[in-house]
């Protein structure tokens, strides 16, 4: 047990900050961020206490993640609104800077959430997570060349949504 | 129009969205915690030994298989159910090989499991039992604050000891916090007496005093003192929670 309470907490360690900021960009509140992200890690830690074989901690607990977005909205029937009141960020250096920030932050965040799901997965885990292509390709189980073509997509509407605002 | 590498700057600008770091060491130690709660003797561990003495096997089945049935029948009962009697008797037989070191944290993890039935009962909308549910709730928690202030000594020789109390105490606020929230139950202190919370966290603060810390647990225990004495009892345990979690010095 705590072998593998030990790992979870790697796990755990790596991927929260992530996977939050995955559920956040999705939903319209720090609190339902904050409920749907320990939810993925509790279902995680059962399968992963269960003995079940998981090759790829992080594709799993964004499957997870996925599955609870998608939940939540059917569940609720919310909207898929961004509200900026919840946001917790970092603290700019200073007010006209912050002033930037949250203005260019607000546009891009309520861009994308106006993107279709494939969109907003595909530009989060390359630009955010960094993941790159192959692994991208993995997770949405496409090939290379699709993904990359899907990326592209994404940016060129991300970019027209901008635009609209 | 922006260019792409405009595009993909503001895009890492959501970088900053960060959850909260106290959400997020709570969240950690929640689940790792309950983990433990639920980590009991296995039946399958024991079954094995059982049978490879025949002469025990027949009246060792009849013994399990009677116990297995009583504990999955009132395992789930609930305040005001007919098997409720005998899961509490069952606790209490439990609680009689747990050390004395062990009994306030064991005294705890019953408040919560009370205050869980209490859960139940109000998502299930039990209006009858919620009374009788409120008043174990309430009869726990008191016994679990009263037994703290009893202990002869309040340094204990194990710190896992402190980490389990402040655990404890920490889910019991984050559940009546909720039961308060989404059902308006009110009335979730102990009848008599002060505040449990208040009690707890001031014990757990003087077995602190009381022990070698590294600096950084010394700055978390001032922070939990500074906490304390402004009554925000949630932060200070929080601040507690944070220190049994690093390593303590070795003597």
């Amino acid at each position: 047990m705590g072998d593998k309470k030990e790992q979870f907490g790697r796990v755990y360690d790596q991927c929260i900050d992530k996977i939050y900021r995955f559920v956040f960009l999705k939903v319209s509140s720090a609190e339902v961020a904050e409920d749907l992200t320990s939810e993925a890690f509790v279902r995680y830690w059962e399968c992963f206490n269960s003995g079940q074989n998981i090759d790829n901690p992080r594709a799993f607990l964004y499957q997870i993640a996925r599955n609870l977005v998608v939940d939540h909205y059917r569940e609720k029937g919310r909207a898929q609104f961004v509200s900026m009141d919840n946001i917790s960020m970092a603290d700019p250096v200073n007010l006209e800077e912050k002033a930037i920030l949250s203005s260019d932050i607000k546009a891009v965040r309520q861009s994308l959430a106006g993107l279709k799901e494939d969109y907003q997965n595909v530009i989060i885990w390359h630009y955010l997570d960094e993941l790159t292509i192959p692994e991208i390709a993995k997770m949405m189980g496409r090939s290379e060349e699709a993904a990359r073509v899907l990326l592209h997509r994404a940016l060129g509407s991300l970019r027209s949504k901008i635009k609209e605002i | 129009m922006i260019s792409e590498q405009q595009l993909i700057s503001r895009i890492k600008g959501l970088n900053q969205i960060k959850p909260r770091k106290d959400w997020v060491f709570l969240t950690k130690t929640r689940i790792l915690g309950e983990a433990s709660s639920e980590k009991g003797i296995s039946i399958w561990e024991v079954l094995p030994r059982i049978l490879f003495h025949p002469k025990l096997a027949i009246a060792s089945a009849l013994t399990i298989f009677t116990i297995l049935g009583l504990v999955g029948f009132t395992r789930n009962s609930l305040p005001g159910d007919p098997l409720y009697a005998i899961k509490r008797v069952g606790e209490k037989t439990q609680a009689v090989f747990i050390s004395e070191e062990k009994q306030p944290g064991a005294q705890l993890e019953l408040a919560n499991k009370r205050l869980n039935e209490l859960t139940k009962i109000a998502e299930s909308n039990q209006i009858k039992k919620l009374a009788s549910a409120l008043q174990e709730y309430q009869a726990s928690i008191g016994q679990a604050a009263k037994n703290l202030t009893q202990q002869k000594s309040a340094t204990t020789s194990d710190p896992s000891v402190i980490k389990n109390i402040a655990q404890q105490t920490q889910k019991l606020e984050d559940a009546k916090d909720r039961l308060e929230r989404i059902y308006g139950i009110a009335g979730l202190e102990a009848k008599e007496g002060e505040n449990p919370t208040k009690i707890i966290t001031d014990w757990l603060i003087k077995d602190l005093e009381k022990r070698t810390l590294t600096e950084d647990q010394a700055d978390l225990l001032s922070e939990a003192k500074e906490s304390f004495s402004i009554e925000d009892y949630n932060t200070a345990l929080i601040k507690i929670l944070q220190l049994s979690e690093l390593n303590y010095p070795q003597n």
